[in-house]
């Protein structure tokens, strides 16, 4: 589903190496949890899955379409959380979403069962012919969840998805994420609860100073010379 | 095409806040009045220099009537018409091709650049309508008037009105497509808007050099001759341009050569349109997208250095006054409307002594008599206390803060020193305007030391006193919910009640300074009874600011 070879990105003509010759392979049916502290990639990387970053070299693969030649199709496939919140403050929720679903041409009918079905399920119904301007973070963020899942994408890109949910709302995506899954799509997105990629992660990739530095399931990453919970490898990783 | 169409709707829908005014007229009833307030201001203020605009196109088709190309009207307008579109057009069109805050939505969707780019640029063209209708329309209407063409040339002319913007806007469009390629100016994002505020600023100067430089009697006389003598340069200008020359043929001539200029006019458009969105194309995702980089040089500082730039303790209010500063002269947009203005407004006052040097002359030597000193000083501080105050410093000091405003009321220091520390950097900035002023007052006027001073002791009551009010008039009614820092200043109606404010003052200076000599006072009372009323209502007004600070603080939610 997502396939990354020799991906790199430097920002200052060359000076810092935000992206470090990475390689990466995400199969259909996983959930993928991308780790690594404050500034060591991880944004970048997504940036570039989406389109909103050129790589310096390297080529990144969404459901076998090339994103720098084919990235219209390449985007058809993705449905992207960013980390903040961007919505139109001057819109009302529902005329995002109807925005979103018109975009990614969904059928009215699906474009209506599917925005109600949100709406209902991240409790929006009250607010959505507000303004998003009055919206909370939280609210904010479940409306661009919302938009970005109405076409129904093999992936989902999500840039701390869980930030400024509530307890409920973090719960309900966790869910929607397994789900999603279980049909044979893909999940891909970054995290700084370990306890969330650790509970629902198929495979988790740590990134450190742009370079990928260990990848696979938590098992795997225990077998190896690390042990203990998925903190204790994180912490033992990007120490060194 | 659909999706083309969907993108239209809604980039509509945000550019001109059709969504925002139906919540607001549905759910925020209260603040309805604003948006009539700030409609009312542009038919006053519009009105008046259309009509003058209006009696120099009347000149124009009158001297056009004389050389038998009445259509000469047309062609000016439409020059003059789209002359304005392409140099307002560049600055529109950067921010909104590469620096507005709904890139990072749109870049991920499934849309082709072209799309975007497309709907973007029709957004800039139905702005520019504002502009061009005023600029057009008249012509239209007096050429329509006067040669009495048909009902035809009143259908093609709406036609003609609609696609003028197109042509200069895609000229700015095609330069800035491949500036943005060839350079990243996202890093110098800052530098580009002080370049171009200078420029519009240089621009005005020069624009009031040579308004001010026309001779006395008859302005239309002036305008006639004009165009009489430069009717080559216009005809020129026709030239290098055809689609404008076409355009006015459409319109003037009548029958089949008038709809085949209209069928040639309407291909350009289309072609030139076709260009513009097959250039987008190739290359406005990649100047786009190598703009979206944010660049920091990550350099370590050593511990001696970190020492350095946090050492030394100083009060709270001092802090905040430094905070003021640093955040002021850091956003272009505040430090330009703060700035320019301030040193602008002297100049272009005080511009007929220099354009007009001798016959200004006599006047200020009637003015330099002994017998009229006192006015001079007095009208020196009167245009102090309006120059000094054409900045939107105060009375957007807490809208400036925007969401960060949650910081000001977390920090452990009261409203009252945090207002005080505001009203340091409003008169701060407010003694650089009276500086420019006084030095200009001093070369033009050569008033006595000992006048100056005055002029600049009731300058700074004057001016803490207006401050103070400013600052009261933003304790009131912040605008604290902006996206970007242009809001938290243009789009803010406290500036249009500071303008008020000051005009008002101006009018009760003026009122009392008279009612005073009439009194027969001496000049020396008048300045001392002045003083002391700016005094004393500026420690009345201080104290009701700190008052309502205490308050505001204490509601303002954010």
């Amino acid at each position: 589903m997502v396939k990354i070879t020799n991906l790199s990105k430097s920002y200052n003509r060359g000076a810092v190496k935000a992206v470090d010759n990475l390689n990466l392979h995400v199969k259909p049916g996983e959930i993928f949890g991308f780790l690594g502290p404050n500034g060591a990639g991880k944004t970048t990387t997504i940036k570039m899955m989406v389109g909103l970053l050129n790589p310096d070299q390297g080529s990144i693969f969404i459901n076998d379409y090339d994103n720098q030649r084919d990235p219209i199709a390449a985007k058809r496939s993705i449905g992207y959380v960013p980390d903040s919140p961007e919505v139109y403050d001057r819109l009302t929720g529902l005329e995002y979403l109807d925005f979103m679903a018109n975009v990614y041409e969904v059928s009215p009918d699906e474009k209506k069962k599917r925005i109600s079905y949100f709406l209902e399920m991240f409790d929006l119904v009250d607010a959505a012919n507000d303004l998003i301007k009055s919206y909370s973070h939280g609210m904010k963020q479940k409306i661009v969840l919302t938009g970005a899942l109405l076409h129904n994408p093999a992936l989902w890109i999500m840039d701390e998805p869980m930030v400024g949910l509530d307890p409920r709302s973090s719960h309900l995506l966790k869910e929607l994420m397994r789900e999603h899954c279980d049909r044979g799509n893909t999940v891909f997105f970054s995290t700084h609860i370990l306890e969330v990629a650790e509970r629902l992660c198929d495979r988790i990739g740590i990134i450190h100073k742009g370079k990928l530095i260990a990848i696979g399931t938590l098992e795997e990453l225990r077998h190896g010379e690390h042990a203990g919970t998925l903190e204790n490898i994180f912490l033992e990783l990007t120490e060194q | 095409m659909k999706q083309f169409i969907n993108l239209l709707k809604i980039s509509l829908n945000v550019n001109f806040g059709i969504s925002a005014l139906r919540y607001r007229f549905t759910k925020e009833r209260k603040r309805l009045w604003e948006p009539v307030l700030i409609f009312l201001s542009i038919i006053v203020g519009g009105g008046s220099i259309t009509a003058f605009y209006t009696m120099i196109l009347q000149n124009v088709y009158m001297v056009g009537l004389v050389l038998n190309s009445p259509e000469i009207v047309i062609i000016v307008s439409l020059i003059i018409g789209q002359f304005t579109v392409f140099v307002f057009g560049i600055m529109y069109i950067i921010s909104a091709f590469y620096f507005s805050n709904d890139i990072n939505i749109l870049v991920p969707l499934p849309l082709k650049p072209y799309q975007v780019l497309g709907c973007k640029f029709i957004t800039i063209m139905i702005n520019e309508y504002l502009i061009l209708l005023p600029l057009l329309v008249p012509s239209i209407i007096i050429y329509g008037t006067g040669i009495k063409p048909g009902i035809a040339y009143w259908f093609k002319s709406v036609f003609i009105i609609l696609l003028s913007p197109v042509i200069p806007l895609i000229i700015a469009s095609v330069f800035v497509l491949i500036l943005m390629r060839l350079v990243n100016i996202r890093k110098s994002k800052d530098l580009l808007i002080v370049i171009g505020t200078l420029f519009g600023v240089l621009l005005s100067l020069t624009v009031n050099y040579y308004t001010q430089k026309m001779p006395d009697g008859d302005p239309g006389q002036f305008v006639q001759n004009l165009v009489s003598s430069r009717i080559d340069i216009i005809e020129m200008i026709g030239e290098k341009f055809p689609h404008v020359i076409w355009s006015t043929y459409s319109l003037s001539k009548t029958g089949l050569e008038g709809f085949i200029y209209f069928g040639l006019t309407i291909i350009v458009f289309i072609l030139a349109f076709a260009f513009l969105l097959w250039l987008g194309n190739q290359i406005f995702y990649r100047g786009l997208l190598s703009g979206q980089e944010v660049s920091s040089r990550k350099k370590r500082l050593s511990p001696e250095q970190i020492n350095r730039k946090t050492q030394g303790a100083s009060s709270p209010v001092t802090a905040l006054f430094r905070r003021e500063w640093k955040l002021f002269i850091r956003t272009p947009i505040y430090a330009l409307n703060g700035l320019a203005g301030m040193i602008m407004v002297p100049f272009i006052l005080l511009m007929p002594v220099f354009t007009r040097g001798e016959e200004m002359q006599d006047a200020i030597s009637l003015i330099r008599q002994p017998q009229f000193i006192a006015h001079a000083t007095l009208g020196s501080f009167g245009l102090i206390l309006f120059t000094a105050s054409v900045n939107i410093v105060a009375c957007t000091s807490i809208s400036r803060e925007g969401q960060t405003f949650c910081i000001s009321k977390m920090i452990l220091v009261a409203p009252k020193h945090q207002v005080a520390a505001k009203l340091l950097h409003g008169m701060s900035i407010s003694a650089i305007g009276i500086a420019v002023t006084l030095a200009l007052v001093a070369i033009v006027l050569q008033l006595p030391l000992l006048r100056l001073l005055i002029v600049l002791i009731l300058g700074l009551l004057g001016n803490l006193l207006l401050n103070i009010l400013n600052l009261i008039i933003d304790v009131i009614r912040p605008k604290l919910e902006w996206n970007n820092p242009q809001e938290a200043v243009k789009q803010n109606l406290n500036g249009f009640f500071s303008i008020l404010l000051t005009m008002v003052s101006l009018g009760c200076l003026a009122g009392l300074s008279v009612f005073l000599f009439d009194m027969g006072l001496s000049e020396w009372w008048i300045y001392i009874i002045l003083g002391v009323i700016a005094g004393i209502l500026s420690l009345l007004s201080l104290k009701v600011l700190f008052t309502l600070a205490e308050k505001a603080y204490k509601k303002l939610e954010i």
